[in-house]
């Protein structure tokens, strides 16, 4: 099931603690990392476990998480393929 | 003897954190960095008029990074384990990264765990040795509840800091011998608070 980038980005936001911003100030289809939101590489741990707590999904090999962490909506298509049912 | 003053001075407490506006990562610290850069960024020193490389940095915190270690061993039990932000923040000296990071500060640095009296001769000493011309001092003394019950002190929440720099004036001149600053750190540092 789709989740909404709105939802996820809040989610975001609460557990990387961002500070003055908002979901609607996130572009769905920015980077993640580096240029756009500007995440780095303490920020990617806390989003597997964000992932593991709040969609029961464990990702075990790098190289199938890299492309869903390229921007929130990456992010939401990859958890409405691998969100167990 | 070159002479040594505090530039500025400042304190901040707990109580102090939620109306801080220091970036939008503010939020990703442990709580004795949020403090130490509050405290610093509360002296209101103009770091840009400042060779980089020339400031140094002193910082002591009182129970070292211990309230985040529980912290984060409290989180151990958790889905996913405990936050991997926490784990960069269970060493004493991430708060002297911060506030490098921050100020873009790269002269040398210092950190000690305990005795806040060691921070005035030690920073003078940085800069009577040439190896810096400025110093940010930052005590901290952090205990948070969980910490609290496990070493027996008074939950605290506060960190200090001032600013040494080359010469006179500022609010008062170094004295010359350390015995003498460890009494002057005594005096500027006794005040403990509850954030």
């Amino acid at each position: 099931m789709q989740i909404s980038t709105h939802e996820l980005k809040s989610k975001i936001i609460e557990s990387l603690k961002l500070q003055d911003i908002t979901p609607e100030q996130i572009d769905d289809d920015a980077p993640l990392f580096g240029t756009g939101l500007g995440l780095d590489s303490i920020d990617a741990l806390e989003l597997v476990v964000l992932l593991e707590k709040e969609y029961g999904i464990v990702i075990k090999d790098i190289e199938e998480g890299r492309p869903a962490f390229r921007s929130v909506r990456t992010l939401a298509d990859f958890i409405a393929v691998k969100r167990p049912q | 003897m070159t002479e040594i003053s505090i530039a500025a001075a400042s304190t901040v407490t707990g109580a102090d954190l939620p109306a801080a506006r220091l970036g939008q990562r503010f939020g990703r610290l442990d709580l004795q960095s949020q403090l130490a850069l509050l405290a610093v960024a509360s002296l209101n020193v103009n770091f840009d008029g400042l060779p980089r490389d020339r400031t140094g940095i002193c910082l002591a915190a009182s129970a070292g990074s211990l309230s985040t270690d529980v912290n984060f061993w409290n989180g151990r039990h958790a889905v996913g384990g405990p936050s991997p932000t926490l784990f960069a923040y269970t060493l004493p000296s991430a708060a002297v990264g911060e506030v490098a990071i921050h100020f873009r500060l790269t002269g040398p640095n210092l950190c000690f765990v305990g005795d806040d009296k060691i921070i005035l001769p030690e920073a003078a000493d940085l800069l009577r040795r040439g190896e810096a011309d400025a110093c940010v001092c930052i005590y901290c003394d952090v205990v948070t509840a969980d910490c609290s019950k496990i070493i027996s002190l008074p939950p605290a929440a506060m960190a200090r800091a001032f600013f040494l720099k080359n010469g006179g004036g500022g609010i008062c001149t170094l004295p010359e011998f350390d015995r003498d600053m460890k009494a002057l750190s005594a005096i500027i540092f006794q005040t403990k608070s509850a954030g």
